[in-house]
């Protein structure tokens, strides 16, 4: 131990360590944003050749299974082919000492007849979960994404107007003509919210018909101007004069909206400003980079006035007003097990395996666990025995849930942890990577072992066969 | 107060109380643990089936907690 920090290795660490005090004095951290469910990619970065719109925790995903296949490739290539090899080193041994171990391991919890499947499932298990646990160690993953304003838009149908709010839904202005800045395309930051098709023409024909009323006041006031100050001048003016006469109804107006002559064109020429202004901000919607910034005066200013001020939603980073708006990340890559179709799908392949080997072990008869009518009018207990395989019939589905959250639970809590240790300690959160590090590994190994028991429990009989299966298992 | 802050404060109060639940698992898996070690010291042999049966021990009492945390993630981010 002495020796590894002797020499060159003690200045790196020092360097590194100042390094990360500079950073953590000089660079605000980034605000923990929270999401349980994984956060969706923009629009245009779908998953390959489909419609379905990436997110995160999928990256995630694929890149462990690529890991894995790796793996796979580099152990089968490096075994070697008879005894008279040298043995291997290093990496592979690694690989080895963990087959080796584990199967002992396995071996004095399920070693019957099928122990081969059992440990191939548990093998399976052990080494995704652990990947994809491990992952939220990795620096990068959570914290290097798209950045973009903690703000979107909601229709407030009370107010009938669309007011920013943050993306958890709290707002944060009110009275702003917000729908000149409607942007429904760009509504990707919660997936809860996705609108479908239809919601989309309907939400497109809704802010068109504002941005049209929107013109019509605009018109009025500048009307209401003219005629304050004097329309003198020329053709125009008179032109607007005369269509201002001739509409003193809203109603009117708008009907006739699409009146010849100059009014029109300039209303025309307001709304393609307009919407061309709309597609300028979509398109400046995401930026790339590393979570940086933070709003600068915490979360709510705390200046009454400045609090009424309209927060942009998609504001220029380098301006002013953009250091008034929370700026949140959306990680290329978060860890897989927080998201809970990861989980879902792991406990649903487990449960699936627990059945089948279960009928591969007993056959039909398996059902017998759980729709015991046999002894129902042999035995004065035979009711006990019917409620009793009920229960195992709830107790396998509860399998499922209590699977899923339980790796969920504890591998979003552990990166909630990291995440806010990072933010409170930016300089010294280490301890609690250590502690994730073992979290990860007992969670892989909870969820594996306990595939493995319940897959051994199924193979063996309730009923009197039982001491000839144990027999054949020792 | 107005009807934002009254949610937020409900949800937060909510959240707090689910995680009641969480002493449940602590207390479960502290004399999971205790009872494995006095286990494993009287018998050191069987270390190995004890520690075993203690990981699954842990991780079933663990799971009452982590049901109480889910719950209480569930009603700061998911409800709106």
């Amino acid at each position: 131990m002495n020796s590894f920090w002797n020499g060159k290795r003690r200045f790196v660490a020092l360097l590194m360590f100042l390094a990360g005090v500079f950073v953590a004095l000089r660079v605000p951290p980034a605000i923990p944003f929270i999401q349980l469910p994984g956060e969706n990619f923009p629009e245009g970065y779908n998953f390959p050749i489909t419609d379905i719109r990436l997110t995160n925790t999928m990256v995630g995903a694929v890149i462990v299974w690529v890991l894995l296949l790796l793996f796979v490739v580099y152990v089968s290539r490096r075994r070697p082919k008879d005894g008279n090899e040298v043995p291997p080193g290093g990496f592979y041994n690694m690989f080895e000492m963990l087959f080796e171990g584990l199967m002992g391991f396995v071996g004095g919890i399920a070693g019957g007849r099928h122990f081969r499947l059992i440990f191939n499932m548990f093998m399976t298990i052990f080494l995704v979960v652990l990947l994809a646990n491990w992952m939220e160690l990795v620096p990068g993953v959570d914290t290097i994404g798209f950045i973009h304003p903690h703000v979107k838009e909601k229709y407030d149908p009370v107010a009938d107007e669309y007011k920013a709010v943050t993306t958890d839904g709290f707002e944060i202005y009110q009275g702003f003509l917000g729908f000149s800045y409607v942007n429904a395309q760009c509504d990707w930051i919660s997936p809860a919210d996705e609108a479908t098709a239809d919601e989309m023409a309907l939400a497109n024909a809704e802010v068109a018909a504002m941005a049209a009323r929107q013109t019509l006041i605009e018109d009025e006031a500048y009307e209401r101007y003219k005629a304050e100050h004097g329309g003198h001048d020329d053709v125009e003016h008179a032109e607007d004069d005369h269509a201002g006469e001739a509409g003193d109804d809203h109603g009117d107006r708008a009907e006739d909206a699409g009146d010849t002559g100059a009014v029109a064109v300039a209303r025309q020429e307001a709304l393609d400003a307009r919407t061309a202004e709309k597609q300028a901000r979509r398109d400046r919607g995401c930026y790339t980079g590393v979570a940086v910034s933070s709003w600068e005066d915490g979360y709510e200013p705390a200046d009454k006035e400045k609090k009424k001020e309209p927060i942009p939603l998609h504001p220029d980073p380098a301006s002013e007003e953009a250091k008034r708006v929370p700026w949140v990340v959306l990680p290329f890559v978060r860890v897989p097990s927080t998201d809970l179709n990861m989980t879902l799908t792991l406990a649903l392949i487990s449960f699936v395996m627990i059945q089948y080997i279960g009928f591969k072990a007993l056959g039909i008869g398996y059902l017998t666990k759980f729709f015991n009518f046999g002894t129902l009018f042999k035995s004065p207990l035979g009711g006990i025995d019917v409620a009793v395989g009920l229960l195992e019939l709830i107790g396998d589905f509860a399998k499922i849930l209590s699977f899923s959250f339980r790796l969920l639970g504890n591998i979003f809590a552990g990166s909630i942890l990291l995440f806010v240790m990072s933010f409170l300690i930016p300089i010294l959160p280490w301890p609690f990577f250590i502690l994730e590090f073992f979290v990860g590994v007992i969670q892989a190994l909870v969820f594996a072992l306990l595939t493995a028991i319940f897959m051994n429990l199924a193979t063996v009989s309730h009923h009197h066969d039982d001491d000839h299966d144990h027999a054949e298992a020792h | 107060m107005d009807p934002q802050s009254t949610i937020i404060m409900g949800k937060a109060i909510g959240a707090g109380l689910a995680m009641i639940g969480a002493a449940g698992g602590g207390i479960g898996i502290g004399l999971a643990v205790g009872g494995a070690v006095m286990a494993m010291g009287r018998n050191p042999d069987h270390t190995a089936t004890i520690q075993t049966n203690m990981i699954l021990g842990v991780a079933f009492a663990e799971a009452v907690a982590i049901y109480a945390l889910v719950v209480s993630l569930i009603i700061l981010f998911v409800l709106s």
